[in-house]
């Protein structure tokens, strides 16, 4: 690291390559912490994980004992062992006691991605809560038709506030926190819907992983899903070498996510000055088999063997896009986990080591920020994986019982997992002076003991 | 200081990251075009500068090349998104038949932007690129569509090329003719060869390779890593190649019937090692480096006694990559140097940056002794200085201008040139006076004999003595004041005065309106050190100031300036006093004493452009003139000087003539006062540096590069002489050990003074130094003896000292050591106290018990060290993520931090806070994109700071960074910084970046996270950018801002007093 240093100081790397050559390093280096510990408040197993995305300070947790607790992991609330040990208590939590808490096991906790003013429960007693984080407080309750089984807001969103929700029914819910109400409902699953994610490079783009296999895309502007990924189109041969390829599918399909804003803000002006009643009518016409750019919002419903394509034999438990936007990862019942394309739709065929992956539960799955490592829960252990090459770099052992959800802090290059055994644990780089050698040891074994 | 701080760079930055040779402005010229981070320079027949300045850091040269052909250029935001910033850098490049321009900004994505036939820019679009770690694109020529050719790495590190050709219908790529797998593993530029040949040349570590459809040539080389090339001929059959090592070689690419037949490499010699490479004409080849100095070189024919082709005929002064640089006052006059480790590599180099005014040197000969000099002219109607007399203790010299221009040596029969001469002077109707001790000679200029001569009494000497055109004044022994007046071919003794101690210096230069005759006569005094106005004819005594103090006055002057008339009188110390003078009844008024060096002063006026000057020549020469009403000093590069007379000979108008110990140099002036570099190489990359006032001494840690591909460095520790910068001493380090930080710093219950230096083992196998040491030197005899060493448990980032004690940052500790006695006498380093808590601890800086720690990516944090626990504790820190890259203190609240990402954020701590949380944060207050990697912070001046200019009262910063910029961030007060924060916003809407790029987004705080509009900080250099604006844009603003023209050019030009 000292060569870094002294190349970044004499302008022979760039100080974005250092940084991200130091973070790649100390992800590579991830073991169980010795000095930070999170005093977890839940009295059942931990389904989800968020840190904020404002100060990258509060960590959210969500429980199967209806509970919900926020953890300072910037400042201790105390230390032990000679100060060697921070411990980090929760300093928010609501749970069952608390007169409009959740009945049943929570889900998903997310924040409110703007501040950390609010943040959103699901759960399985039907309801999604927004709650006030100062004054612990349901702001507002959304009544879901099943359990909730994730909740998700996008990042980038500046025009909507829409929380996606996937529960038990086939149809995905969003729900608006602006209004209170409903906004949409997306339909074309054909079984509950495991898992729901934000593009990362447009705010109107939802992608949701059913347990019917599916992973469908949906523009919220239109109705009815515009791709769904199937494992069996793969990069192979995608550009021949000869010129009379016919580009019109591939393009019609990339069009939407390629050309990004400018050109779908674009066709949403005029939709505004209509009423409801017109919106229909617009996309009636978008059925019509007429000009290209017409074309392009075509219901890909109506090519059944596309519509029926599946990701994953068995559900889609987990589902992340990379931070730049260009892939996605699922994670399925089928314990396989897959690398998608998202310009294409199409299946990479990375081919991920084997691992058994919990198929039961919807697992929470996290990326570094530089996509080279993928964290993925299976069982008891949580893996790292090379996303380019598929390749197992990392076992990390420590939960008791399977693990549900991790969480990666970009800011500190921290994992933070949370397991049916209740705890969460944090996961960081080998603190660099090793006082004492036990902590040498650990990291071997981690490193030899498969 | 305060949070309202105003940025400006006083040093551009001069690392050449790029450049092209092209007919640009004129299809006749040939021009080089250079690009220096964020600014272009035009370089017109190699000595005409222009320089454009862009908001933005300019990421794609190659468009430039573009330009060449096109000559014309559109800009446009063409930030994405989607995706993320490559890593191996942004590359831009333009096909070259003008089709389109290609863009490489994020993983997996090529942007193309293509042309209309009209040559217009149209819609951009992205095209999905699967390699993911791109080293490198190029379009390859003469195809018929447009043809990228791909270098990359796959993720088992093996690197490959591949050529796409570009479907612009379908807006996607098509897989073009030829690839070739496994290349040599250090393969990392790409050269597009030109028709008729066409292809690329892969340039690798060990081999170098040409490829193209049909054909695969490769020859080995000598491992290096070439960084630039430049093509020489216009049908690519030759290149020059720059590598790390800053040799320059030459390849050829042989060829029958256009044919490739084979490829050849030929050793031409030592450069500059280059980061850009243009090839000139006949044999003129520019190396623009980023590392070292520019430099402009011949390629000859034939090789010099050493083998080399290169013949270095400019250099051209490169201050980048600052690693370290430290202000010091080598002269002890309140005025800074700062003295940068620039340069890195063989290329590494100490440079001496002070600001100044500069002479042009004209002419100098030798000569001892000189006493006193004047300048004479040969008639009175003569504009032009003849002659030039020069006075020694022995007799006097003349010398004058013949008429092919040259200066010898000849005689006025009329002076005595046997004595030493007290005072000369041109006076009215072609005469000449000259003051000797025994008497007043009043000669012919034209017959150059004696006409008229006073006789001192007999007993009495003159000692001092002085004249304008009509009067002469002198004093003879025991306060004698004689006033003579000159007469045509007769000297009138008029008055004489008993006065009642000796007089020590005397002034009547006339500067009333009779140019020719004074009124006033000033006197300064022996004993009752005092200075005395007299009104002449009748030496009336009107005014008597007492100096004060017991030092004598040596030299008055009275002088004016902007019509406003002043006293000046020098002290035997160095300090000068100045006082209005009201010419009527001579009252004294406004009083200031500022010090200026450390011998006797003495004062002369001259002129240059029809401005008027004083010039103390001392032992720090100094230039006094008047801005705005204000009197200002400009220190003159130049050693001592004895003494000084203006002296305008038709030849070289405007000069002067300084004497200098042993040496008699004719100059003229410049007239701005700018930074002057001087560079000291030392084939060695010094990394930081430290000052130790006591031995007069520079320590610095350096680092050897054994030979130029083998990796293993050496480490040294470099004791120089500050005066001569020479090594006089060095201590090597162990293997694998380096020089992380040094210190001067002394110990509470030890008068020593000692260097500490922090070190760490950085052992092949190691992510990171488990191990340094601390090493405390004492310099003995000019030698570096190592008094006491401690190991450490990691490198040692920094040294402070604090509190007489030593803090060190080890790794993610800080940690704090006692300079203990032992019982057999000796002294050792003792732990003391430390604290934990950070990812890395790179940058520490301490004010009384506060410690402030710049964090490898965990921002600000602030430490107290309790005195009583003998603890250091956490007080406060900013969450925020940020890669630092070096703080400072600016005050007890307010600390100074840049970043990785080029932003500049000063935190302020939140004592009064009222709860825990809120203490325990450090605010942000201050946000703002500077555009450069800041390497250091350091409090100083470049300037000098006297009692008198308002920009004296400014506490200012000194930065360095890796392009070679010395910026300075001043603290302004409240009521400034609104007023130049309006200024600033006035001159936005009128100075346009080039390409139209938005000022205000530019200087927007940015990193991964967010991007914020910049607070609390101004650009200095757009605000100093309004006195180069046009008389009709100034009024503009004037009119915006409702303050008028003169005003604001008066508060904008005080403000470029600051660097």
């Amino acid at each position: 690291m000292w060569k870094e240093i002294r190349d970044r100081e004499a302008g022979k790397i760039r100080p974005k390559s250092f940084s991200s050559r130091i973070k790649f390093n100390r992800i590579s280096n991830l073991q169980l912490t010795n000095y930070k510990d999170i005093v977890s408040s839940h009295r059942g197993s931990i389904n989800s994980l968020q840190v904020d995305l404002t100060e990258g300070r509060y960590l959210l947790s969500g429980a199967s004992d209806a509970s919900a607790a926020i953890y300072d992991i910037q400042r201790a609330t105390n230390y032990e062992g000679n100060g060697l040990i921070a411990k980090h208590k929760s300093i928010v939590s609501v749970d069952k006691q608390h007169e409009k808490g959740h009945k049943y096991a929570i889900s998903s906790a997310i924040w409110y991605p703007v501040d950390t003013g609010l943040f959103i429960t699901g759960s399985y007693d039907h309801n999604i809560k927004v709650w006030d984080t100062n004054t612990t407080k349901v702001v507002m309750n959304f009544k879901m038709p099943g359990k909730v089984y994730r909740t998700a807001m996008s990042t980038l969103a500046t025009s909507h506030m829409l929380i996606a929700a996937g529960t038990e029914d086939v149809q995905v819910r969003l729900c608006d926190i602006a209004s209170g109400a409903f906004a949409h409902t997306l339909s074309g699953h054909r079984d509950g819907v495991m898992t729901v994610e934000w593009s990362t490079s447009s705010e109107w783009v939802l992608i949701t992983g059913g347990c019917d296999g599916a992973i469908r895309f949906w523009d919220i502007r239109r109705a009815g899903c515009f791709l769904v990924l199937d494992q069996s189109q793969s990069q192979l041969g995608r550009r021949p070498p000869v010129l009379d390829h016919s580009a019109a599918n591939k393009v019609s399909v990339s069009k939407p996510l390629s050309t990004g804003q400018s050109s779908l803000v674009k066709s949403r002006a005029p939709q505004k000055k209509y009423t409801n009643g017109h919106g229909i009518k617009q996309s009636t016409i978008g059925r019509m088999p007429a000009k290209g750019s017409a074309r392009q919002r075509l219901h890909p419903g109506m090519l059944s063997i596309q519509d029926r394509a599946t990701a994953h034999y068995g559900a889609v438990t987990g589902l992340k896009v990379t931070e730049d936007g260009m892939y996605l990862l699922s994670a399925g019942s089928d314990s396989r986990i897959k690398l998608w394309d998202l310009e294409s739709g199409y299946n990479t065929l990375v081919n991920f080591e084997k691992a058994r992956l919990q198929t039961s539960k919807a697992i929470q799955l996290a990326i570094s920020q530089d996509s080279a490592h993928v964290f993925v829960p299976c069982m008891t252990v949580v893996k790292a994986f090379d996303v380019w090459s598929g390749k197992m770099s990392h076992t990390f052992r420590g939960h008791y019982e399977s693990v549900n959800c991790c969480w990666f802090s970009s800011q500190d290059q921290e994992l933070y997992t949370g397991g049916s055994d209740r705890q969460i644990l944090v996961w960081s780089p080998c603190k660099l002076i090793t006082d004492d050698m036990d902590e040498g040891h650990t990291k071997d074994q981690d490193n030899w003991s498969d | 200081m305060s949070i309202w701080n105003y940025v400006v760079s006083a040093h551009k930055p001069t690392n050449v990251t790029h450049s092209c040779v092209g007919n640009f402005t004129n299809p006749q010229e040939l021009n080089l075009i250079i690009a220096v981070r964020h600014r272009i320079f035009f370089l017109l027949q190699r000595n005409d500068t222009n320089s454009v300045s862009f908001n933005g850091i300019l990421r794609h040269p190659s468009l430039l090349q573009g330009l060449n052909k096109n000559k014309y250029k559109a800009m446009g935001d063409v930030s994405d998104c989607i995706g993320r910033p490559t890593d191996n850098g942004q590359i831009g490049i333009i096909d070259p038949d003008c089709r389109l321009i290609g863009l490489h900004l994020y993983d997996g994505l090529f942007k193309v932007i293509p042309f209309d036939n009209k040559g217009q820019l149209k819609q951009a679009f992205n095209i999905r690129l699967e390699e993911l770690q791109v080293l490198d694109i190029k379009f390859l020529h003469g195809c018929s569509k447009p043809t990228i050719v791909v270098l990359y790495q796959d993720n088992k590190d093996a690197r490959h090329v591949k050529t796409y050709e570009v479907a612009l219908k379908e807006k996607d790529f098509v897989v073009g003719p030829w690839s070739q797998n496994n290349l040599d593993d250090g393969a990392d530029l790409l050269i597009p060869v030109p028709p008729p040949l066409c292809g690329v040349l892969i340039i690798g570590e060990e081999t170098i390779v040409y490829c193209n459809a049909n054909a695969f040539k490769a020859i080995p080389i000598r491992p290096s890593i070439t960084k630039a090339y430049g093509r020489v001929d216009a049908d690519g059959s030759r290149y020059l190649l720059g590598d790390n090592a800053g040799l320059l070689h030459l390849l050829v690419i042989t060829h029958e019937k256009e044919k490739v037949a084979g490829l050849k490499i030929e050793l031409l010699g030592e450069t500059s090692i280059a980061s850009t490479i243009s090839y000139l004409d006949n044999a003129f080849v520019y190396i623009g480096s980023s590392y070292g100095d520019s430099q402009l070189i011949k390629l000859n024919l034939q090789p010099d006694a050493k083998g080399s082709f290169v013949e270095v005929l400019e250099r051209y002064v490169n201050l980048g990559p600052i690693n370290d640089f430290c202000v010091v006052d080598l002269e002890r006059q309140g005025q800074g140097h700062v003295v940068t480790c620039s340069g890195a590599n063989k290329d590494g180099s100490l440079c001496i940056v002070r600001n100044g005014i500069g002479i042009n040197e004209q002419a100098s000969v030798e000569l001892q002794g000189i006493n006193g000099m004047w300048s004479l002219r040969s008639s009175t109607d003569d504009p032009f200085d003849t002659f030039l007399v020069v006075s020694f203790t022995s007799g006097t010299r003349i010398s004058a201008m013949n008429l092919k221009d040259v200066l010898e040596e000849t005689e006025i029969e009329g002076f005595n040139s046997q004595v030493q001469t007290l005072f000369c002077h041109d006076a009215v109707s072609n005469q000449l006076v000259q003051v000797t001790s025994s008497s007043v000679r009043l000669v012919s200029s034209t017959s150059r004999e004696l006409r008229h001569e006073w006789n001192a009494p007999s007993g009495y000497s003159v000692n001092v003595a002085t004249a304008n055109a009509t009067q002469v004044l002198l004093a003879t022994g025991v306060g004698h004041l004689v006033y003579l007046e000159i007469g045509d071919g007769k000297l009138t003794q008029v008055k004489h005065a008993q006065l009642e101690y000796d007089i020590s210096c005397l002034d009547i230069n006339p500067i009333g309106e009779n140019s020719n005759y004074s009124q006033l006569a000033a006197v300064g005094m022996w004993t009752d050190i005092s200075v005395r106005i007299f009104l002449l004819p009748d030496l009336n005594l009107i005014t008597k100031e007492q100096l004060g103090g017991d030092i004598i006055p040596r030299s008055v002057l009275l002088c004016s300036f902007e019509g406003i008339s002043y006293l000046m009188c020098a002290l035997g110390d160095g300090h000068l006093l100045n006082f209005q003078l009201n010419l009527s009844n001579g009252e004294l008024t406004d009083r200031k004493k500022v010090s200026l060096g450390t011998q006797p002063i003495t004062l002369h006026t001259f002129s240059t452009k029809n401005t008027t000057y004083v010039f103390a020549a001392s032992d720090r020469p100094t230039v006094i003139y008047s801005s705005n009403k204000k009197l200002l000093y400009g220190n003159v590069i130049l050693k001592e000087v004895i003494h000084m007379c203006p002296f305008n000979p038709a030849a070289f108008p405007d000069s002067f003539a300084i004497a200098k110990e042993g040496e008699l140099t004719i100059g003229s002036i410049d007239d701005t006062q700018k930074l002057h570099i001087r560079s000291i190489p030392l084939g060695e990359q010094a990394r930081c540096i430290c000052h130790q006032e006591q031995s007069w001494t520079f320590a610095i840690c350096s680092v050897k590069n054994q030979s130029s591909t083998d990796e293993s460095e050496m480490h040294f520790i470099r004791l120089l002489d500050d005066q001569t910068f020479e090594f006089i001493s060095t201590y090597r380090l162990d293997t694998f050990e380096y020089g992380c930080s040094i210190l001067s710093c002394s110990f509470s219950d030890d008068l020593n003074v000692y260097y500490c230096v922090g070190t760490a083992y950085v052992l092949p196998e190691e992510n990171e130094p488990t191990r340094g040491r601390i090493l405390v030197f004492v310099v003995e005899d000019g030698k570096l003896q190592l008094i006491a060493q401690k190991e450490t448990m990691g490198a040692v980032y920094s040294l402070n000292a604090f509190n007489g004690k030593l803090l060190a940052a080890i790794n993610q500790k800080i940690e704090l050591y006692k300079w203990t006695l032992r019982e057999d006498g000796t002294r050792e380093l003792q732990f003391e106290c430390g604290h934990r808590g950070h990812i890395l601890a790179l940058y520490v800086k301490t004010r009384g018990d506060f410690i402030v720690v710049g964090d490898l990516m965990k921002s600000i944090s602030l430490l107290i060290y309790e005195h009583e626990e003998g603890a250091i504790e956490e007080l406060a820190r900013d969450h925020n993520a940020n890669w630092m890259s070096a703080v400072e203190i600016l005050d007890d609240d307010i600390y100074l931090g840049a970043e990785n990402n080029f932003n500049l954020l000063t935190v302020r701590k939140n004592s009064e806070g009222a709860t825990d949380e809120e203490r325990g944060r450090l605010e942000v207050v201050g946000e703002y994109h500077l555009g450069e990697f800041v390497n250091r912070f350091c409090h100083g001046s470049l300037v000098m700071r006297l009692p008198d200019s308002d920009v004296g009262q400014i506490p200012t910063i000194i930065f360095g960074t890796v392009n070679g910029v010395i910026g300075v961030i001043a603290s302004l007060p409240n009521e400034q910084y609104a007023f130049l924060e309006k200024l600033q916003s006035n001159l936005r809407k009128v100075i346009k970046g080039v390409g139209g790029l938005s000022h205000e987004q530019w200087r927007s705080f940015n990193n991964e996270k967010k991007t914020a509009e910049a607070k609390n900080f101004l650009d200095g250099d757009l605000i100093e950018s309004f006195l180069d604006l046009s008389r009709g844009k100034m009024e503009d603003i004037s009119k915006a801002m409702g303050v008028s023209v003169e005003e604001l050019s008066k508060r904008v030009e005080e403000l470029t007093r600051l660097h």
